[in-house]
């Protein structure tokens, strides 16, 4: 008997023996947030890694949204089980880097040779430096865009070729008041403020001033350029007759036809060709610019290592450096509206030049990729509670419930109590 | 356990006692475990600075509720709560027994309104509400696309508007409860005996109203007190709606207790605040349970 049990498990492992060998195979888990937007672009990158490194296994995690994607991480880190990858939101990788989660890329990226001849360009890798070091690499970037109703625009008599598009707000508030004037239930345009910070930082970012101040101390949008954001933001809504949406109703009724103009990040622009679908022609074009060096703020994610295993950090800093090459960024743009953020990638057109050519509503937003700054992240343990203050005071000005002169020295007062004392 | 069953005759109780306790154990570990201990764990966390993700905690005493009282934001959630609560209670009430009294009454169709009434009980609200979201769409939604045509020209923006939000999401609340009310009192007035009412007729009572007045509310006494606690009980745990139609907002317009303590411990990762905010839900929800059973002892008592 016992020789029998003998003979079989030495014989099994005799078998199994060169099968092991031959695998080596290191298993490692990645997560990413909003699968609706990224799982096309994930599984494809994959696909593509397996072919390269087949040594290495990838067991993705999702969460629905960028939120819970950062509670996620966050409770795993308190009960050490953290994925050895995450990509969680551009504003988000703050939190991670102040609390010694995320770990310093730059001697990885050092060990690699120069980044910028890599296509990590300075800027690029600015998009993702948070607590004073290297805490992630960028994976996908979005700006704000303008999508409009072509159709509509052709009903009024103008020009809707992307290049006629209103280049200043001036220009945008008249012609939504056109086409309320048309009085068929239709408006003319939404401007995406309700969720986050995001577009008050555009509306900031473009007449040319910051959040904060360079040393972080004071807050920075206290000033004319905040007042005139907020000013305009009442004029969209008095002159332009801008409805009181949220962003799914606003979606809603854009894909419906029953908006001309919509404000909002691209990153939105595969799931609003496909809400669209042959209602109108769908078209994009620039922000309107309100500063001549006016920026726009940059949203999207970026992957940080978290693997505390040797092998697995290593295994996972592969893919993490693959999903931001030529190829793997390539892969990204073309499966999701999200800007390219490797410099090959932007530069070569023989990763994207022949997608770009064929699919001109995806151009928009890279062509204003020379106007992107980071998302602002704000300091502290209160960031995200400094971002609702924000929401809610917009909600103030849109409402009506008190004038943009009432309404800024009161959101200044409450962020600049949120901010961190320092001594 | 066969030691405790087998041994003699006089040791039985003991071996009872032991059995009956073992034959428990597994509801009052899963009690423990998946009930008291959390609670209990919230309770502590209530006392302290922790934050989701730090790497260690403080114990700050009373502080998290000295926070709350001085919070406006705190302040503007407890006062919305009282509202929906204040608007959703009578109403889910008073319509769940209008409901209740027709379809008993009725001769055809009872299966059919009961089902009818009873299926937003049973359905996911979260899907329900993406059904509302469209309903009540300020621009392509059939309400005001309705009251458009009767010559309303400017109907409200339902959810978006600070001035109707909280009644809007009230209006879904009361159409959620009130299925719930009606099976309930449904259940009461089976329970009262036929021959009251033909008694109540001899003795005067002609009119409905008066065999209603004189009969079946005083003995629905019971069940009503036990439906005015579950539907305070019920609304005061508003959270799908507002979490998937408005977020709090506009401007905190809808912000309830439920979402509070969610955005504190999970958007703002404080949990230990959260936790305090949770232990003053706690109080409510208890407070309410015992009003209900001081109340049950003391008046109503028909049995």
């Amino acid at each position: 008997m016992i020789t029998r049990r003998l003979a079989l498990t030495t014989g099994a492992a005799l078998l199994a023996a060169p099968a092991l060998r031959a695998q080596q195979s290191t298993e490692i888990t990645v997560h990413y947030a909003q699968p609706q937007i990224y799982k096309e672009c994930y599984d494809a990158i994959a696909a593509e890694f397996a072919k390269r490194e087949p040594g290495i296994r990838i067991n993705f995690i999702t969460t629905p949204n960028y939120e819970e994607g950062t509670q996620l991480v966050l409770r795993q880190a308190a009960t050490n089980q953290l994925p050895d990858l995450s990509y969680q939101g551009f504003n988000r990788l703050r939190v991670f880097a102040e609390r010694g989660i995320a770990q310093d890329l730059a001697p990885l990226l050092a060990r690699e040779g120069d980044p910028a001849a890599q296509g990590y360009t300075p800027g690029l890798l600015a998009l993702a430096h948070f607590g004073g070091f290297q805490s992630g690499l960028a994976f996908a970037a979005s700006n704000p865009i303008s999508y409009y109703n072509a159709d509509l625009f052709r009903r009024l008599g103008v020009d809707a070729d992307p290049a006629a598009f209103p280049k200043s707000w001036d220009g945008v508030i008249e012609l939504s008041a056109r086409i309320e004037a048309l009085r068929d239930g239709t408006d003319g345009m939404w401007f995406q403020w309700p969720g986050d910070d995001w577009m008050f930082s555009a509306l900031l970012f473009s007449h040319g001033a910051r959040m904060l101040t360079p040393d972080e101390r004071d807050v920075g949008f206290a000033g004319p350029e905040g007042l005139a954001s907020l000013r305009l933001l009442r004029r969209m809504v008095t002159e332009g007759g801008m409805p009181n949406l949220n962003a799914t109703t606003a979606l809603q009724a854009f894909a419906a036809g029953k908006l001309g103009m919509r404000f909002g990040s691209t990153a939105f622009l595969r799931n609003m060709i496909q809400s669209t679908g042959r209602n109108f022609e769908l078209r994009t074009a620039h922000f309107p610019q309100v500063a001549p060096d006016g920026k726009l703020p940059t949203g999207g994610a970026a992957g940080m290592l978290t693997a505390r295993d040797a092998t697995k950090r290593e295994a996972a800093w592969k893919f993490l450096r693959f999903s931001t090459s030529p190829e793997g960024t390539a892969l990204m743009a073309k499966n999701t509206g999200y800007v390219p953020v490797n410099q090959i990638a932007i530069d070569d057109p023989r990763y994207l030049g022949e997608f770009y050519r064929e699919n001109p509503l995806f151009r928009t937003a890279t062509e204003q990729v020379d106007r992107m700054i980071p998302w602002y992240a704000f300091p502290g343990t209160q960031s995200v509670r400094v971002t609702q203050v924000m929401v809610d005071s917009m909600a103030r000005v849109v409402e009506g419930q008190a004038t943009p002169e009432v309404v800024l020295p009161e959101m200044a007062a409450e962020v600049r109590r949120l901010l961190p004392r320092r001594s | 356990m066969s030691d405790a069953v087998l041994p003699l005759r006089r040791a039985a109780p003991i071996g009872e006692a032991l059995a009956g306790l073992m034959l428990t154990a597994p509801a009052a570990i899963a009690y423990a475990v998946m009930l008291l201990l959390p609670t209990l764990a919230a309770v502590a966390l209530a006392f302290t600075d922790y934050e989701l993700g730090m790497p260690g905690f403080a114990w700050i005493g009373l502080d998290n509720f000295s926070e709350l009282l001085a919070d406006r934001g705190f302040a503007v959630s407890l006062r919305n709560t009282v509202i929906y609560v204040g608007i959703v209670t009578p109403l889910s009430i008073a319509l769940g027994l209008g409901a209740a009294l027709l379809i008993e009454a009725g001769i055809r169709g009872r299966a059919l309104f009961r089902a009818v009434f009873f299926l937003p009980v049973v359905s996911l609200t979260v899907a329900m509400a993406a059904a509302w979201q469209y309903l009540l769409h300020p621009t392509i939604g059939p309400l005001n696309a309705a009251l458009r045509r009767l010559g309303i020209a400017d109907p409200p923006f339902w959810l978006s508007s600070s001035d109707w939000v909280l009644a809007s999401l009230a209006a879904i609340g009361v159409w959620e409860n009130l299925g719930y009310t009606m099976v309930l009192f449904l259940a009461g007035l089976t329970a009262i005996p036929r021959e009251l009412y033909a008694a109540a007729q001899m003795d005067g009572a002609r009119r409905a109203v008066d065999r209603f007045r004189l009969v079946t509310w005083p003995l629905l006494g019971p069940t009503t007190l036990f439906v005015v606690t579950i539907t305070l009980i019920r609304s005061v745990r508003v959270f799908d709606t507002v979490a998937v139609l408005t977020q709090g907002g506009p401007n905190r317009a809808s912000e309830v207790l439920l979402y509070t303590m969610y955005r504190e411990g999970f958007t703002y990762l404080r949990l230990g605040y959260s936790a305090a905010i949770t232990l003053v839900f706690l109080v409510i929800v208890l407070g309410l349970v015992w009003l209900q059973t001081k109340a049950l002892d003391r008046k109503i008592h028909y049995g």
